[in-house]
């Protein structure tokens, strides 16, 4: 069997992926100054922080050494050059409402914890996902295909939220089979339900996602001439069909790892697991603006670049996107 | 086009020139003879005109998902406005009588923690989560498509601007910046509107910029050009009824994602907050309590799931509809 042929590149386009890489990393470094200038003006306009509740009670002089100690009392513009300048040299500050907490200290805590339940997420939610699509569309048209369909269309209606209540009160309340919440490093039987929770979601997402790429090339010229070729139809299924249905997914796959790398914030509220989303959340309910700042534009850091890598890797992949020199948005 | 009618004025003199040229042969009227045409028969035969939106309802009542899900629709359109009048109970201030009152022939749904009655309270938070809802689509829609429409017709410098804005706004994580947004203008319901928009119009304006950019260089829009047609006239006549049903189909599937935020917000807290009633508030107070009293969080949950299902089935009806790219 001779194996499938590359698409050459043409002369000199090598150049032009070059040249639009560095456009879209000079944008990509423009986009995170924008995005750390924004959240760091939204949170001056914060009206009272975390600290005029601490000082309300105190004398002023003890209050106002608080404020200078945290560099709260200089004036806006001078906060903003400094809060800048930490972000290049990668500090980002003491918490004002836990006294000596700091983002490395929180994510070396907290990070792991997130991490964990998000991949384990992914590879249930992205991996079932997968199969169900491709099944149901290699099976188009039987019960399979009609139940896959439902199933996803149902899954979609219910919020995360209401899923993760129902089961958690279903199977951990009712049948006690698992911890109702809490979090235990060592002990997996506590991520069993947050996993499945936070799942479902990708199941529905990528279970359509994978149904209409391959139904996409379901009628092209190659496949067709892949089985005038007299290849078997498992041949065709998987040399030809999958190989270019997974361009899309594949494109996706990053973005979401990205996202459930940086906590679930529904999920680990309602099972009180102790990762970077709830203390996200616990940090914005207390206006706690220096760990807000940090943990905002670490987040966007990480997704801007797993955007930047996921569009250089798009037209490496697929060759026929085409780059032509003047016009890169299309 | 200006290129196009120059070459072509330029055919038509040359044209004209090769007829003149030669000596001019006139063929006499009495050559000519009718060969059986009478009048009114060339419309004989045709089928009447269906205009596209009398045959994507055509499309659309074949289909029993989508009407039953339109009828579904309806159903709660019309609860949401008399629901909360139906049992006539006080359903804002607390009575200790029926704290947590399991539902019966008084209290459909029960009661909750402060003994108003649920059923009443689920179709003003209905309400509530619709009328955001349907509020940030609609600003979705409109600066989304106002954007997207200025970037395809001015083009070029302005185009280029735009777009940057278009791709820095498009790479910050949404839910961060709703957070964000909440967090600084306070929990009411127009800092929801403001913080459940700000990011999500980009979507529409790219598809519009698309859409307008692909319809002016279609034959029709440029026939109409070439006959003259004011650009305001080609607008009306041309760009909306072509946009307008990728922008209705867009409004349909964008409001159960909408229903969506409002609920997950208002859960964690941060959405809006009790004594405003929502969907969204009315699950994150009953969680509370889910344990002794599941009822409080099953019916609002059923009603949210419900509403949303009805919109994403009438959605991919309304697709299939109006889709031409679906027409075999």
């Amino acid at each position: 069997m001779r194996p499938v042929a590359r698409c050459r590149r043409l002369p000199g386009e090598g150049d032009v992926l070059i040249t639009y890489a560095i456009k879209r990393f000079i944008m990509m470094l423009a986009t995170l100054f924008v995005v750390a200038s924004m959240t760091f003006f939204l949170l001056a306009a914060v009206p009272g922080d975390a600290l005029t509740e601490r000082t309300a009670r105190l004398p002023e002089d003890v209050a106002a050494r608080i404020y200078e100690r945290y560099g709260l009392d200089k004036p806006v513009f001078e906060r903003y050059l400094i809060t800048m300048n930490g972000i290049l040299h990668g500090d980002f500050g003491e918490s004002i409402v836990h006294q000596g907490q700091t983002i490395p200290k929180v994510l070396a805590e907290k990070g792991p914890v997130s991490a964990q339940l998000g991949i384990q997420q992914v590879i249930v939610g992205v991996g079932v996902g997968l199969i169900l699509g491709v099944i149901a569309q290699l099976r188009h048209g039987t019960w399979i295909d009609y139940l896959t369909i439902t199933v996803s269309i149902l899954l979609v209606s219910v919020p995360t939220m209401v899923f993760a209540l129902l089961i958690q009160q279903v199977f951990a309340g009712n049948l006690g089979l698992f911890p109702v919440i809490g979090w235990d490093a060592g002990d997996l039987s506590y991520s069993v339900l947050p996993t499945l929770a936070g799942s479902f979601a990708y199941i529905a997402s990528y279970a359509r996602l994978a149904k209409a790429s391959l139904a996409d090339v379901t009628g092209q010229d190659y496949v067709l001439a892949a089985e005038a070729r007299g290849l078997s139809s498992r041949q065709v299924v998987v040399r030809h069909m999958l190989r270019n249905a997974a361009i899309p997914v594949v494109t996706q796959l990053p973005m979401t790892v990205a996202m459930c790398l940086t906590g679930s914030f529904f999920i680990e509220s309602i099972f009180s697991i102790p990762g970077v989303g709830q203390y996200y959340v616990q940090a914005v309910s207390d206006r706690d603006v220096t760990m807000v700042m940090g943990f905002t534009v670490i987040i966007a850091a990480l997704y801007i670049v797993t955007i930047f890598v996921t569009d250089i890797l798009y037209h490496i992949v697929d060759p026929r996107i085409r780059l032509a020199t003047g016009s890169a948005s299309e | 086009m200006r290129s196009f009618g120059k070459k072509a004025a330029a055919a038509a003199s040359r044209a004209a020139q090769a007829v003149v040229n030669p000596t001019p042969q006139v063929i006499p009227a009495e050559m000519f003879r009718v060969v059986g045409f009478e009048s009114g028969s060339s419309t004989e035969g045709l089928r009447p005109v269906v205009s596209y939106w009398s045959d994507a309802w055509r499309r659309f009542r074949k289909n029993p998902v989508a009407m039953a899900s339109l009828v579904v629709l309806g159903f709660f359109a019309v609860m949401v406005v008399i629901g909360p009048n139906i049992r006539g109970l006080d359903y804002m201030s607390k009575n200790t009588a029926y704290i947590n009152a399991e539902p019966d022939a008084q209290f459909w749904f029960g009661a909750d923690a402060l003994g108003r009655d649920l059923f009443s309270r689920i179709w003003v938070g209905a309400r509530v989560s619709l009328i955001v809802a349907i509020a940030c689509s609609a600003i979705q829609m409109i600066v989304g498509s106002l954007y997207g429409g200025v970037m395809a017709y001015f083009g070029g410098v302005v185009d280029e601007v735009m777009m940057r804005i278009i791709e820095v706004v498009n790479s910050i994580p949404g839910l961060l910046v709703m957070l964000l947004v909440m967090m600084v203008l306070g929990n009411s319901m127009w800092a929801l509107l403001v913080a459940m928009c700000i990011t999500s119009w980009v979507g529409t304006a790219r598809e519009m910029r698309g859409i307008i950019k692909q319809l002016r260089e279609t034959d029709y829009v440029a026939a109409a050009r070439c006959l003259g047609m004011r650009p305001l006239k080609i607008i009306v006549r041309h760009l909306i009824p072509n946009t307008l049903s990728i922008l209705l189909l867009d409004l349909f599937m964008s409001i159960p994602s909408y229903i969506f935020s409002e609920a997950s917000l208002s859960f964690l807290g941060l959405g809006l907050k009790t004594p405003a009633i929502s969907l969204g508030t009315l699950i994150s107070d009953a969680q509370a309590v889910m344990e002794l009293y599941p009822f409080e969080l099953f019916y609002p949950s059923l009603v949210l799931c419900l509403i949303v299902l009805a919109f994403n089935l009438f959605g991919d009806g309304l697709r299939d509809a109006l889709d031409p790219r679906m027409r075999r």
